[in-house]
């Protein structure tokens, strides 16, 4: 269970080895790249390359189906609704009162999917290979302050244990016999007090317990902190962050500096 | 007090046939287990942290259905019941009572789970009154629970369930982080209700409680039940308990070590040993 809540899985691949900065450069690069890039043949190659990374890093056809199940059905969604509302150009293929389907409409639907479909996927990856404690750390190296960092990390671990906290009061409240699937608004709206409630109480006093442990371990005791591991770019490092930016370069200057429309 | 269902003292209320449970990571708690538990009996389940203890009786009462095997609950299937159906019957406080309370009474926490099977008007007062008199409540019922302190929550969390008036009532550590004289209290409650006629399922690392009240103990490692007697002949068997990680209770193990000296081996409580040893030493 808690496992699907952090969706990092530990591996040994280039990716997984990467400076989580560079990483982080990559995905915000393949971000804009997904809107600077607006023909649909583009969008499709740019996700195949992502899915091809997918590929490259091991990821589970479960898991990642698990954690893009939302996406795919808003993709869907996408793929069917914008055509229905986008009566643009010609050749129109059905007509229905003021509804109008056309090829154009179609093709633009497709590409906002996997617009969607990149963006979502990208930052999948890094997700499944950072482990939550580089991605703060890269954060912090880059100039975020480390109490912020911190708190980010806190949080991010907490979210498997809230929502292990969630199931056990859920159990908790079924054992007297509290039904979710039965009774009115008003009785399912009282289900959700008793099993919040408690979760959040129960989550007060381990922040709590948290910042106490935090002090008596000299959190905070000299400004200048030392690491255990620090973050050191490598060759490699190097040469997949020139690839990324070579990747995004290249189409941004064909568009906006020789204008031809990608 | 409300009268029980008339019920044959003797008779199988749970029933666990061949359960096996594996959880979603893979994680194989419970490899096989076959356990009845009989109305009235007064079962503690023992065993080492991840011996499966937990995760037993959450088969009894539905919140985990066997991956294969059956349980049986009142004689019928628990695979067509609800966990809220056999809430009646199986009774399940909770380790953490901050896990389950949330009402701003402590009455009002009590008649969640009555009001929840769908009783209401005297009826329901009658049972709220009687798990809050059970479980020594009496002077806290208009107080909110979360400003009570651990021993009280728990017997509150208690009373939340035996106000569902179950035949049998599993109690998950309900001694951990109390003192001596707060697990007096408690377990004074607990026995009060066995004799009531209630079965109580004991889950507890607490070998002493074990000892004082259990007539019954299943001793628990790595999903199996590796010892099912009473507790005299499971403080005697100092090979299973060690193999358990688990220790008798202090007592126990001097007259094991005395045992040369002509004390029995199978002494549970101090008064037992003072007797003893008076008989090993030709009388008083």
């Amino acid at each position: 269970m808690s496992g699907f809540v952090d969706l990092y899985t530990a591996g040994d691949t280039f990716l997984h080895r990467m400076d989580p900065r560079v990483k982080m450069l990559a995905v915000l690069l393949f971000s804009l790249l997904a809107f600077v890039l607006s023909e649909l043949i583009h969008l499709v190659a740019l996700l195949a390359f992502i899915f091809l990374l997918l590929v490259l890093v091991r990821a589970s056809v479960s898991r990642t189906m698990f954690a893009l199940k939302f996406v795919l059905r808003f993709m869907a969604l996408i793929m069917v609704m914008w055509p229905l509302f986008d009566p643009s150009g010609t050749p129109v293929l059905a007509e229905l009162g003021p509804v109008k389907v056309t090829v154009p409409g179609i093709v633009h639907g497709l590409t906002a999917a996997a617009r969607v479909g990149c963006l979502a996927t990208v930052w999948y990856i890094l997700i499944f290979t950072t482990a939550q404690r580089d991605l703060v750390r890269a954060l912090v190296k880059m100039g975020v302050r480390f109490d912020i960092g911190l708190t980010l990390a806190i949080s991010l671990r907490f979210f498997p244990a809230f929502s292990f906290l969630i199931d056990s009061v859920m159990d908790a409240q079924r054992a007297r016999g509290m039904d979710f699937a039965k009774g009115n608004i008003l009785t399912r709206s009282k289900n959700y007090v008793a099993v919040l409630a408690p979760a959040v109480v129960t989550a007060l006093r381990m922040t709590d317990t948290i910042s106490l442990a935090l002090q008596s371990r000299a959190y905070g005791a000299r400004a200048d902190r030392t690491y255990l591991r620090d973050l050191r770019m490598r060759w490699s490092d190097y040469v997949a962050a020139s690839v990324v930016m070579i990747i995004f370069a290249v189409p941004v200057f064909a568009r906006f500096v020789l204008d031809i429309g990608v | 007090m409300i009268p029980l269902p008339e019920a044959d003292p003797g008779q199988r209320i749970v029933s666990l046939h061949d359960v096996k449970f594996t959880y979603d990571g893979g994680v194989e708690a419970l490899r096989g287990v076959n356990l009845h538990i009989r109305n009235g009996e007064f079962v503690a389940i023992v065993g080492g942290n991840g011996s499966g203890k937990t995760t037993l009786a959450k088969h009894m009462n539905g919140l985990l259905r066997p991956t294969s095997g059956e349980v049986m609950v009142s004689g019928k299937p628990a695979a067509g019941l609800s966990v809220a159906d056999l809430s009646r019957v199986v009774g399940y406080a909770f380790q953490n009572p901050d896990h389950q309370l949330f009402c701003t009474t402590v009455e009002a926490e009590v008649s969640y789970g009555p009001r929840n099977l769908g009783y209401h008007g005297p009826e329901l007062s009658r049972r709220v009154e009687y798990a809050i008199e059970a479980m020594g409540l009496g002077g806290f019922s208009e107080l909110p629970p979360l400003s009570l302190n651990l021993g009280q929550r728990r017997r509150v969390s208690i009373a939340a369930v035996i106000s569902m008036d179950p035949r049998v009532l599993i109690l998950d550590e309900p001694t951990t982080g109390l003192d001596a004289g707060e697990i007096r209290v408690l377990m004074e409650s607990i026995g009060e209700l066995n004799r009531e006629g209630r079965a109580i399922i004991l889950i507890t690392h607490e070998m002493k409680v074990v000892a004082e009240h259990a007539n019954r103990v299943v001793v628990m490692a790595d999903g199996r039940t590796v010892l099912d007697s009473d507790a005299r002949g499971v403080f005697a068997d100092l090979e299973v308990l060690a193999k358990a990680r688990l220790v008798p209770p202090p007592i126990s193990l001097l007259a094991h070590r005395l045992a040369s000296s002509g004390i029995s081996r199978d002494i549970m409580t101090p008064e037992e040993f003072v007797f003893d040893m008076m008989r090993a030493r030709g009388g008083p």
